[in-house]
């Protein structure tokens, strides 16, 4: 993705500019990523080591520990609470990939009227945010008897997943050639069949991509968890954090330090790996 | 030939129904219900609700808590949109060069558009703590502040809404550069060389060559990420729960604030429907100008 030429400047001046541009990448890097590291020092802490007014926070007066992450890990619902987390993830991940990947293929092989609208009014809805709908969709939830469960979350989360995949899926499908899903239709596939023979096998990376969006947006989502769920062993794991490990006033800084580092690194290398399709989804090929 | 149309045509709706019930199950009816409930005088647990016009909106308009809110939201969404744009497209810039590093680089600016926006908040709670900040900390040793002029982060209600907007430009500046980024890489190399060649300044080269080929691109993401902060509740929730005295809730916080908290449900519904021109406008933007490219 290197783009030498936009800035193709000559000997000294081009040095100079490096160690500039250096810096300034050093520079963006440590505030964007500190917090992360802040929250590795506090959660190694001992509770007295957390406001060492007379020394360097940065780094150790007293022993590291482990003492914040036992809490965690055996005085709270912390594991129930990622269980819960990748059943709900696990169930929307499901429902997407059966509901967005019809649709994705339709919308981007099949010519019927109205599809070009209809695919861009699919993807219009990933817009309507959840803070428009979750009073409504409380009283939906009741009528649908899943008042404080986890699966109110699970029927809610493909309300943005199924959007943004669809669109995602659709990209992928544009780009498999057309021949080799004619060639499968020569050889006496029906359209379904061929598509499921030929087109999504080579189609993985995509779905792959569908199922990481569907499973970090759902553990990123926090508005519905907070208005539906409020049973203890019912709520996803960043919702239970927040609210489990915060008595009124008191925090307790190292161990929701400690978990924020277990949930947070895992989703942002995986988000990493998969970045580029997740731009490629949201700026819906403008690029090509 | 027709009969495979018409096959085509109906085998495309089939594909296409689950994800369109699901949308108008999940989506347009709860959104109508909003409407409803935000015109009556529902509150949690009462059984008989009343038609009431337009007085939930009424009596938000009138309210000081709803007004602050309104123009906090204005506030944050656009101001922050600004320095997003700036920061992202300079991060960009300084990215998209070769050098040794730039794949962990990416990596690391990445961090704060991936983790969940709840955990991250409550870090940045933490380290705008009132008792013992690891900001003040490094700024007073710097000899930036002086120690007995600390100031309390969150608790002032005169900092407490630029708080929020930090949190919020950190959490969006990686997405904007992202954006950004993909534009750059996708202008032709050649056409770059070609304008150099010419002897353009790197000023005529971004405004002749670059800006036109990103400026759709950017359009879109700048869009997105103004519906996102536009609607946003999480960071305002979690960092001030809309405190100090009701000085930095924004619409979707007091909607929740009001509708679920304290239960009145009309009256949160009418609040959260204000944020409805604003995402509408958006959408049809958008709608134009990802259908003129015809993709």
């Amino acid at each position: 993705m290197a783009v030498a030429g936009l800035f193709a400047v000559g000997g000294r001046r081009r040095r100079v500019s490096d160690v500039l541009a250096y810096l300034g990448v050093c520079a963006f890097v440590f505030v964007l990523a500190f917090p992360v590291v802040w929250m590795a020092i506090t959660a190694l802490k001992q509770n007295a080591d957390l406001y060492p007014d007379d020394a360097i926070p940065f780094w150790f007066k007293l022993p590291p520990t482990w003492d914040n992450f036992d809490l965690l890990l055996n005085r709270t619902q912390f594991v129930q609470w990622t269980i819960t987390t990748a059943e709900i993830a696990t169930l929307v991940v499901v429902i997407t990939a059966l509901v967005a990947v019809p649709a994705g293929y339709a919308l981007a092989r099949l010519n019927f009227p109205g599809s070009t609208t209809l695919g861009i009014l699919i993807f219009l809805t990933y817009l309507v945010p959840s803070s428009l709908l979750f009073i409504p969709l409380s009283q939906v939830i009741v009528q649908l008897g899943l008042q404080d469960s986890r699966y109110a979350l699970v029927v809610v989360y493909p309300t943005f997943t199924i959007p943004f995949c669809t669109w995602l899926m659709s990209g992928f499908f544009k780009q498999v050639p057309r021949e080799i899903e004619e060639a499968a239709r020569v050889d006496g596939c029906s359209r379904i069949g061929a598509a499921i023979r030929v087109v999504l096998p080579v189609s993985v990376p995509g779905l792959l991509s569908l199922v990481i969006f569907a499973f970090t947006l759902s553990m990123q989502e926090f508005i519905y968890g907070l208005t539906f769920v409020s049973t203890s062993a019912e709520k996803p794991v960043t919702l239970g954090i927040t609210t489990d490990l915060v008595r009124g006033d008191v925090y307790f800084w190292g161990s929701l330090m400690a978990a924020a580092l277990i949930v947070g690194v895992p989703v942002a290398i995986l988000y990493n790996f998969f970045l580029d399709h997740f731009v490629a989804g949201i700026t819906g090929g403008a690029l090509k | 030939m027709l009969a495979r149309f018409e096959g085509e045509r109906l085998l495309g709706y089939a594909l296409l129904l689950p994800a369109i019930v699901y949308i108008v199950a999940l989506i347009g009816y709860p959104f109508v219900l909003a409407v409803w409930i935000a015109l009556t005088n529902q509150t949690v647990g009462s059984a008989n609700a009343k038609f009431v016009g337009f007085d939930n909106f009424g009596w938000a308009w009138e309210n000081s808590i709803f007004q602050t809110a309104l123009r906090n939201t204005l506030l944050l969404t656009f101001g922050t949109e600004l320095v997003k744009m700036v920061l992202g497209t300079t991060l960009a810039f300084l990215l998209v060069r070769p050098f040794r590093g730039r794949g962990v680089a990416r990596a690391l600016i990445i961090i704060p558009w991936a983790i969940p926006i709840a955990i991250s908040v409550i870090a940045w709670r933490w380290m705008f703590d009132s008792q013992y900040s690891v900001i003040n900390w490094a700024l007073v040793h710097a000899g930036l502040m002086s120690a007995s002029a600390k100031p309390n982060y969150l608790g002032d209600p005169s900092i407490a809404l630029w708080s929020v907007a930090a949190v919020n430009v950190w959490r969006g500046v990686p997405f904007s550069a992202i954006i950004v980024m993909a534009g750059l890489t996708a202008i032709p190399q050649d056409l770059i060389e070609a304008a150099h060649l010419d002897g353009a300044s790197f000023l005529q080269r971004w405004r002749m060559v670059i800006v036109p080929i990103i400026a759709p691109i950017l359009f879109i993401a700048l869009l997105f990420s103004v519906v996102f902060t536009l609607t946003d509740m999480t960071v305002v929730y979690l960092l001030t729960g809309g405190g100090p005295v009701n000085s930095t809730h924004v619409l979707s916080s007091l909607a929740f604030q009001v509708g679920i908290r304290s239960t009145a449900l009309s009256r949160g519904a009418a609040i959260s429907l204000f944020l409805f021109p604003a995402v509408l406008l958006v959408s049809f933007w958008l709608l134009r100008l990802l259908k003129r490219r015809d993709i």
